[in-house]
């Protein structure tokens, strides 16, 4: 038994920690956020000279060769500064997908420039239905055919590149790489609150070529799973960064203001309120780190991902509302960030599989019939 | 980061399997109730057999005849132990008294008293709180006085664990009256036999005796049966109860687990108004929630363990662990009650029973926890004051 982290992730951490408590002051992000795309070109640029976006993506693709926990440790950092780009949609489920389960042809034209952080991949799986099912599938698509219907909840398409699209035909549930600017697709951003950005994505008959098929036909949906899975281990993380961001800036709240003559942080009703925020951190990291641990080791249980991500969804939902009532009515106000990274934490909640999804993904892991 | 036993630690685990395979726990004669900590009943018949296979000196100085193993082993032991429900109730209090000799103790604690420990023939309790003295508990009252070579005590303790069946009480005494409150305190191991010692059971809300008071008439104590320095209790006490808190409740996570199988097979084979409780949407899903606080505790109590390894400190780690394992036993028990519904309330005694009244007696004791070994409104204020630096609250006197 070791925590430990090893040399390489140490400086990872410091590393990312510093750059973005440089480049990323909540100015940075409130502008990126009211901007059209949701990020600033340059920031993503230096996020791309520094290998983040090729961090799971193989060396003899451009990237790093990194594990879960990498993408765990650098996510929490991006949480802790609220950070806003593409990063998860992109560089953590794109770019594994694709790595997984892409043809050479594919891996050699698509990963390198995914790495390289020049394009951007998003991912178009849930529908009006908004489940996250394989039954819950209706957009239609052949290879050599054409596709047809339209996504919702497409994280980042606004910005994307190209988009993995799940689509249904005769064999099943396959996988396609399309274009974001081709022919026949629309993509409109769907009005949100400040989290994400979600897009609606409509196929008007798109041609699909052979080369678009990834993976095997009729096996889009098993090929898709690791790459859910990445997503939500990266989505947990960063939860559970934004958590112990909020988590210390009701500490420094509590030290700095003065009522009844005395720190707020003296009160007892204060003081235990924090106590359990720095619980509800600590234990959804250790989730998190476990879990992104025993996928690394190659012995995952079936249900520890699905535990680390509900589990973070719960506690750092329940750590954004209790902020609220600590720092009281300044939090309020647009002007103060904590509302900017309780957004955040709603819109990662839901990203990926949502709290019941894989609740029920753990009572199904701890024998449940 | 490795969240494994080392390969060694493992056979160690496959070892004590191995040897409740071959030593079922429920053969054992039970001495005091399983408090619900996760430790089980109290069996002294269990604790020598493992003392027979050398698990109570594991961790020792080989100098003290011990085996100088990590204290991983001591965690493994637990955690194979608790998750078959062995009685190995005194085991926590057994390792902490002997770490305490080995430290602290004089020659004559590391004669008398450190070998029977070894041999699994002492047990003990803590004679800490008071009548008037609970959270609040540097306000004893308590006296100790030296009268040539030994000490004489005189003072009345209350909520000591199985004192009435142990083998010695580890007493907190003022040695000098005119110290402030912290200082002045010291730490006496008291055997049970001396003459002045009155031990009376307290009937708890199960029915049954877990708890005692113990009134100390002039309780004469030889002067080398004093636990380190005179002056020094408090910080024994410290010790002990951060020990307390880690170890005392380590094997809650376990423990917890077990239940919670019991409970998810339960739910798989009951029918209820014709649907079975597996299928019931608010069950299977606080289930699975309570599995994930569970593994949340577990993942903590493993840091805790490895930086208590590596010589971290950990200022307010054990405060935190301890608030949520209590409380999320709490919970378990609750939900447990909650499925059983009408059978719930049914002890082991009823033919009706389901799985043998042990979620009625889980749920009982559970109530206690939060309460013994520091409640959790002080333990919060310890996390929040040590663990986030906020400001200590304005006391009336200190």
């Amino acid at each position: 038994m070791d925590f430990h982290l090893s040399d390489g992730q140490q400086l990872l951490v410091s590393t990312a920690r510093e750059f973005l408590r440089r480049q990323c002051s909540p100015s940075v992000v409130a502008e990126s956020l009211a901007s059209e795309r949701g990020f600033l070109p340059d920031l993503w640029k230096e996020i791309s000279v520094l290998g983040w976006p090729g961090l799971l993506v193989p060396a003899e693709y451009g990237g790093s060769g990194g594990g879960f926990l990498d993408v765990a440790l650098l996510a929490e950092e991006m949480g802790r500064v609220c950070f806003p780009a593409p990063y998860v949609t992109s560089a953590v489920v794109g770019a594994s997908l694709i790595a997984a389960a892409g043809r050479r042809t594919q891996r050699e034209r698509l990963l390198p420039t995914l790495a390289s952080g020049e394009r951007l991949c998003a991912l178009a799986l849930t529908e009006e239905s908004a489940s996250m099912s394989p039954e819950a599938v209706e957009v239609a698509g052949e290879p050599g055919g054409k596709l047809s219907g339209q996504k919702l909840f497409v994280n980042d398409a606004h910005v994307a590149d190209m988009l993995i699209v799940v689509a249904r035909g005769a064999s099943g549930l396959s996988l396609f790489v399309v274009d974001a600017r081709r022919p026949g697709v629309t993509i409109l951003p769907m009005a949100a609150l400040a989290g994400s950005r979600p897009c609606e994505v409509t196929f008007d008959g798109v041609e699909l070529h052979a080369d678009d098929l990834l993976g095997e036909r009729g096996h889009g949906w098993g090929l898709l799973q690791p790459a859910l899975e990445a997503g939500a281990l990266a989505r947990a993380a960063e939860m559970v960064g934004c958590a112990q961001h909020i988590l210390d800036i009701c500490v420094e709240h509590a030290k700095g203001r003065k009522q009844f003559g005395r720190p707020l942080g003296s009160f007892q009703a204060v003081q235990h309120a924090c106590a359990d925020l720095l619980r509800d951190v600590e234990t959804a990291r250790g989730l998190a780190h476990y879990a992104a641990w025993s996928r690394d080791e190659g012995h995952p249980g079936a249900g520890d991902i699905a535990m680390a991500k509900a589990y973070a969804s719960r506690t750092a939902q329940t750590v954004a509302r209790k902020a609220h009532q600590l720092l009281g009515a300044i939090s309020f106000c647009e002007e103060h960030p904590l509302h900017l990274f309780h957004k955040r934490i709603l819109a990662a909640g839901l990203d990926f599989g949502d709290q019941s999804h894989h609740l029920e993904i753990v009572a199904s892991a701890i024998g449940l019939a | 980061m490795n969240f494994q036993f080392s390969p060694d630690e493992q056979a160690f685990a496959e070892e004590v399997r191995g040897f409740l395979r071959a030593h079922p726990p429920g053969s054992y004669s039970i001495d005091g109730m399983d408090a619900g900590y996760g430790s089980g009943a109290h069996s002294h018949a269990f604790l020598r057999a493992l003392a027979d296979q050398g698990w109570l000196t594991m961790t020792w100085p080989k100098s003290f005849g011990g085996q100088e193993r990590s204290l991983m082993y001591t965690l493994v032991l637990f955690e194979e132990l608790a998750a078959e429900g062995a009685p190995f109730g005194p085991l926590a209090g057994c390792n902490q008294t002997a770490e305490g000799i080995i430290r602290f103790g004089s020659e004559t604690l590391r004669r008398e008293v450190l070998p029977r420990i070894g041999r699994g023939e002492a047990t003990f309790w803590q004679g800490f709180s008071e009548p008037d003295a609970g959270s609040d508990l540097l306000s004893l009252k308590t006296e100790a006085s030296r009268r040539g070579d030994e000490y004489v005590i005189r003072g009345h303790k209350i909520w000591s664990s199985h004192a009435g069946i142990g083998d010695y009480g580890l007493v907190l005494a003022r040695t000098d009256p005119a110290a402030r409150r912290s200082k002045g305190l010291s730490m006496f191991v008291v055997d049970n036999a001396t003459t002045g010692m009155d031990i009376r059971p307290i009937r708890s809300l199960t029915g049954e005796v877990y708890h005692y008071e113990v009134f100390l008439d002039d309780v004469r104590v030889p002067a080398g049966y004093l636990l380190g320095q005179e002056g020094e209790g408090f910080t024994q006490l410290l010790r002990g109860l951060d020990t307390d808190r880690f170890w005392g409740r380590f094997y809650k996570a376990p423990m917890l687990r077990r239940v919670l199988g019991e409970m998810v097979q339960y739910a798989n084979v009951t029918v209820r108004n014709g649907v079975p409780l597996a299928r019931d949407q608010g069950f299977r899903r606080r289930l699975a929630t309570l599995a994930s606080d569970v593994q949340a505790v577990r993942l903590l109590f493993y840091r805790i363990a490895w930086m208590i390894r590596e010589g971290l400190p950990t200022p307010y780690e054990t405060a935190l662990v301890k608030v949520m394992a209590d409380e999320t036993g709490q919970a378990v028990a609750a939900l447990g009650m909650e499925m059983l519904g009408l059978h719930a309330p049914l002890t082991g005694d009823s033919r009706w029973a389901r799985l043998n009244g042990s979620i009625q007696h889980l749920y009982q004791t559970s109530l206690g926890q939060t309460i013994a070994g520091g409640t959790s409104e002080v333990l919060r204020s310890t996390v929040a004051t040590r663990g986030l630096g906020l400001p200590a609250e304005a006391r009336a006197r200190d």
